[in-house]
């Protein structure tokens, strides 16, 4: 099967790879799997006093597609609210990257990666404001 | 298409595997088509039909996610990323923290590393194999049961995905060496 060039592109130069500090309040962590492949993604988000994302990292173990669609997310989220980012569809990094249908299941990953990392933020929040 | 039924076997996990090499090369040279030269058209098919279908069926149990995935669906359990339950955050760690180990293992050339990693997968995967041989015995699996055979499955294909890694840095390894 062909990857299509933006994929190659983000899994030759993956943005953001790497680890914030899960322990910081201002971090949230998404550690979602892919049972169908066995892979695995974690992407984590550092979040501004102001709601907006200042720092996206991750780690992906999987396939090209899987790589570069966490890479995008990353990318994509940087610099938006957490709302904002919570509301990015799979399908819109199944159209950015071209992927084709048995890749969907890299781009849904991605998508759940990013609404468990706000997810896990904001039980930190509440956790805080008891 | 029920596989055990094609080769002949009980519908259990826990197949003799060498059972399962002999029924398909005997049902292979049965259905071989130099059998069928002088037999009409129809019957021809039949036979070829009948031998893919070993084949698939052969393909289907000797692996283990496999066959085990073939046990739910005749327990009429649907099988598939969708059907099955989320892993459990916990368990996505421990993988996370294998994998990491791994590349970090590979990354440094540390042989001992990863031959711990891989023992302790090998031996979760077998406990997971277990309890999928006690769910898919003879006896027939009640619906709670099952449930709790579906988590190992699931486990049990992340352990198979990070074991596929060590082998292909094992043969990564094996190619690198002065010969």
């Amino acid at each position: 099967m062909a990857y299509s060039e933006k994929v190659i592109e983000h899994a030759e130069n993956p943005r953001n790879v790497g680890t914030l500090d899960k322990n910081d309040p201002n971090v949230g962590t998404g550690l979602v799997g892919a049972p169908a492949c066995g892979d695995v993604m974690r992407l984590q988000i550092k979040v501004g006093e102001d709601g907006v994302i200042e720092d996206a990292k991750f780690k992906t173990f999987g396939c090209g597609s899987a790589i570069a669609s966490s890479s995008l997310a990353t990318e994509w989220i940087k610099g938006k609210t957490i709302d904002e980012a919570e509301a990015i569809k799979n399908v819109d990094i199944v159209n950015e990257l071209n992927l084709p249908p048995v890749k969907i299941h890299c781009s849904v990953l991605a998508e759940d990666a990013i609404k468990s990392a706000i997810a896990d933020y904001r039980k930190k929040k509440e956790q805080k404001n008891l | 298409m029920n596989p055990f039924e094609v080769l002949g076997l009980a519908p259990v996990f826990a197949i003799d595997l060498k059972e399962l090499e002999k029924r398909h090369r005997d049902l292979s040279r049965a259905l071989h088509p130099d059998r069928f030269i002088g037999a009409g058209a129809s019957e021809r098919r039949a036979s070829l039909n009948k031998a893919v279908e070993a084949n698939e069926a052969w393909r289907v149990l000797r692996d283990s996610v496999s066959r085990a995935e073939a046990l739910f669906r005749l327990a009429g359990v649907a099988v598939g990323e969708r059907d099955e339950p989320m892993a459990s955050p916990a368990f996505l760690m421990e993988v996370m923290e294998w994998r990491e180990g791994l590349a970090e293992a590979r990354a440094v050339r540390d042989v001992a590393a990863v031959m711990k990693l891989s023992g302790e997968v090998s031996a979760r995967a077998m406990g997971s194999e277990e309890v999928l041989a006690s769910t898919f015995g003879p006896k027939k699996p009640g619906s709670h049961e099952l449930k709790l055979a579906q988590v190992q499955l699931g486990e049990l294909r992340f352990y198979r995905r990070f074991l596929e890694e060590v082998s292909a840095i094992e043969e990564a390894w094996q190619d690198e060496l002065p010969r």
